[in-house]
């Protein structure tokens, strides 16, 4: 291909208008060859048959075609087909838009995608008529450009620690984009929050956090195409936007690739850490105003959290009133604090060799003025989330010494404490002290019920508040045991009391044999550990029968008795032996 | 300068037909060797069932920054660690990136990949020796791969 492809290019003139001389026309034509040549971009053009006419030398050096085989080519697809440059579906993508455009007769600036091999080029594409019945594609290498554009962001609108972009210039780009496409063309916007990062900063310090930031802020970069946005919005949470008008599908695809590449593994001064991140995606389609982009990503970004972290989740209307509703529970949970709508029932534990109630566990209730009596699974997730918990736990602490003091010295009480109360660990001490105090309940009366997510941490600082609790007398309880992941190791980090057989083992299945085994080990590990054991949720004689079969004496559940209001405990109490005459002794 | 070892495996991602998928990985070992030559850095890959496992030795700031690359590559994902730490002496000296490959279904090389995401300790034992005793047959595979 050379010069004599270029000679048709040139345009006749009319019949009867004077030529220019043959030496001009070949100079022309070497000029506008050069010309063409010069021009940042591969260019070809082809006839409405699609057969190729011109090439410039772009399209060897930007696109990867041989020069000796370009000479063979005699149509576009023979070209894209001998463009090294360009991966296979890159080829067929263009193919088909120059297909479409000649069928329609319609210019074309289809967005391309890069060839994954080489996302580092990127490429603007034009697809236009050049003459009546002559076509042109325009194959523009912008990566200097979109290079020189993320260059050109000033250091105020950087993030300093990972050079990305930051809010302000995403609310900026946000606002551009949003004002010009709404209602014709799509952005799609992923925040992205790293998980389990607070533990990496913890444990291994700041200036290895600091590190981590920065890989992902390169790992996202070298994910997205280019002619995306990534940023940083502070501490871990990213955003990248997404232009053109990708399907759910296709963003669906880049959102798992990148919960992927941020859930590798990170090589750091010779510390191997592991992260996860969770993504929330909105779409500018569903918005009217700039800034509820981010709002509904954040949105869908707590819905991934909440589906148990390292997944994504689009947004979606209904996450709307459920944010709506958790604001107005908010609302209405910080003045139950303040006016008191809180009161605990308490359950009997009961042990079925003494055949008596050797304890209650108190469990709050929230007597909402319009919802009625609100259960705990209802407010404490919440309570939990926005730190109300700790005053919450404290008033337990307080009302369920204050009323165990009243009862049998033979009857103790159990509180249940959850692990954001020893967030703070060192204060949880002091208020379980200021309880006894207060109600001059001895230590020994109140026993401390933790689930195993509490030791998780494997921070010193629980482990010596479980201590000083134990050295007021306090007994701590094992909650749930059987249903965290990695029950046995804990039952050693701590020499509990105590080992709650969660509900799941108890609760009547089909034959029940597995059920069956996990509560005679648990029974057999509580006594060769010195730990007593007792079996929640009995709520039938069957099941009784069961879990007393498998060498469990002490139990929990309806079976007995409900939770009370504290008016009706001392009624319970009088009135237990005479409801449950004594069992006849097990044979030995 | 202390030397430093990390052993992974991974899935595959490049691909499905033998030819295309022996040409990436061509392109793969050239560019690593050349890039490992010049940071020093030894090690081996193995390929077997779309499942890649490497051992990369070497100056332990340079395994970090090499290995943080291929992090990023997305021709392969599911990144499992089997073994980071330093060591005293390198194993493939001579290798800026010995390879094999093997497309026998029943290979050993599945069973000990297989071990190794599921986390089985030994894995990575096995790995190294399968790894240490690369007999480069590679030319021998990629030519068979392609045909
Ligand atoms: C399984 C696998 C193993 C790789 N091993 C190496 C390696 O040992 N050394 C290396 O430099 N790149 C390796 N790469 C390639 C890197 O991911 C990356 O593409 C390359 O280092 C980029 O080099 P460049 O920045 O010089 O272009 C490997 C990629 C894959 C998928």
């Amino acid at each position: 291909m050379g010069a004599g492809m270029l000679d048709e290019m040139r345009v006749e003139p009319p019949g009867d208008a004077p030529r220019p001389m043959p030496s001009d026309d070949a100079h022309l034509a070497d000029h506008l060859q050069a010309a063409l040549n010069g021009v940042p971009a591969a260019i070809f053009t082809f006839d409405q048959s699609l057969n190729l006419i011109f090439a410039n030398d772009r399209v060897t050096t930007l696109l990867g075609a041989a020069p000796e085989q370009l000479a063979e080519c005699s149509t576009v697809f023979d070209l894209l087909a001998a463009c090294k440059g360009l991966d296979y579906v890159t080829a067929q993508r263009v193919g088909g838009a120059v297909l479409a455009a000649t069928a329609s007769n319609e210019p074309r600036h289809p967005p391309i995608a890069l060839s994954p091999g080489d996302a580092k080029t990127a490429f603007n594409l034009q697809i236009s008529k050049s003459g009546s019945d002559h076509w042109m594609v325009l194959f523009e290498d912008v990566t200097a450009r979109r290079a020189a554009e993320s260059e050109a962001i000033p250091q105020t609108l950087r993030d300093p620690l990972t050079g990305l972009p930051n809010r302000k210039h995403l609310n900026d780009r946000i606002a551009d984009v949003v004002a010009t496409v709404i209602g014709r063309t799509q952005v799609w916007m992923i925040l992205v929050d790293l998980d389990r990062f607070k533990t990496v900063n913890d444990t291994l310090g700041h200036p290895i956090g600091d590190a981590v930031l920065k890989i992902v802020g390169r790992r996202l970069t070298s994910a997205m195409r280019d002619s995306d946005e990534v940023a940083r919005l502070g501490g871990d949470e990213f955003a990248l936007l997404i232009r053109g008008r990708p399907e759910p599908e296709a963003v669906a695809t880049v959102a798992r690739r990148l919960i992927d590449v941020l859930g590798r593994p990170y090589l750091i001064e010779g510390h191997l850490i592991h992260i996860g991140a969770s993504l929330g995606i909105a779409s500018s389609q569903d918005i009217s105003e700039h800034d509820h982009l981010f709002k509904n990503a954040d949105l869908a970004l707590y819905a991934a959290k909440k589906a148990g972290r390292n997944t994504f989740s689009f947004f979606d209307p209904a996450m709307e009133a459920r944010a709506h509703k958790r604001r107005a529970m908010e609302i209405d949970l910080r003045k139950a604090i303040a006016l008191r709508q809180f009161e605990l029932h308490y359950q009997p534990q009961i042990d079925l060799d003494l055949n008596t109630i050797t304890g209650f566990e108190a469990l709050v209730r929230w007597r909402h003025p319009e919802h009625g009596l609100v259960p705990p699974n209802d407010f404490i997730p919440l309570a939990e989330e926005i730190g109300l918990i700790v005053a919450i736990g404290e008033w337990v602490l307080r009302e369920a010494c204050r009323d165990a003091v009243h009862w049998p010295e033979s009857i103790s009480v159990a509180v249940n404490v959850s692990p954001c109360q020893f967030e703070n660990a060192a204060a949880l001490v002091t208020s379980i002290e200021k309880a006894l105090k207060a109600s001059g309940l001895p230590g020994n009366r109140l026993e401390v019920e933790i689930t195993e997510s509490v030791l998780l941490r494997k921070e010193s600082a629980v482990l010596s508040a479980l201590h000083a609790m134990r050295a007021l007398g306090v007994r701590i309880a094992m909650d749930d045991f059987g249903t965290g992941y990695s029950s046995l190791s804990q039952l050693s980090s701590f020499p509990f009391d105590k080992i709650k057989i969660d509900r799941s083992f108890v609760t009547s299945k089909g034959d029940c044999k597995d059920q069956n085994a996990i509560v005679r080990a648990i029974t057999a590990l509580g006594i060769s550990l010195g730990m007593a054991t007792i079996a929640e949720g009995v709520e039938t004689s069957e099941e009784l029968a069961r879990i007393r079969a498998n060498g469990c004496t002490s139990v929990q559940g309806y079976h007995f008795s409900r939770p009370l209001p504290i008016e009706q405990v001392d009624g319970l109490i009088a009135g237990f032996a005479a409801r449950h005459p004594i069992a006849t002794p097990q044979a030995a | 300068m202390t030397l430093y070892r990390i052993l992974y495996c991974s899935r595959s991602e490049l691909a499905d037909s033998p030819a295309a998928g022996a040409e990436e990985i061509r392109q793969i070992l050239a560019k690593s060797r050349a890039n490992n030559a010049r940071d020093d850095i030894t090690g081996g890959l193995f390929f077997s069932n779309q499942c890649f496992a490497q051992v990369l030795e070497g100056p332990a700031e340079k395994v970090e920054e090499t290995f943080e690359r291929i992090q990023c590559d997305m021709r392969h994902r599911d990144v499992t660690v089997l073994e980071a730490g330093p060591i005293a002496t390198r194993d493939f000296p001579a290798w800026s990136m010995a390879f094999t490959g093997s497309t026998d279904a029943s290979a050993f090389g599945q069973a000990v990949l297989s071990a190794a995401f599921s986390g089985q300790t030994q894995a990575g034992d096995k790995l190294l020796d399968i790894l240490r005793s690369v007999v480069v047959r590679e030319d021998e595979w990629l030519a068979n791969e392609a045909a």
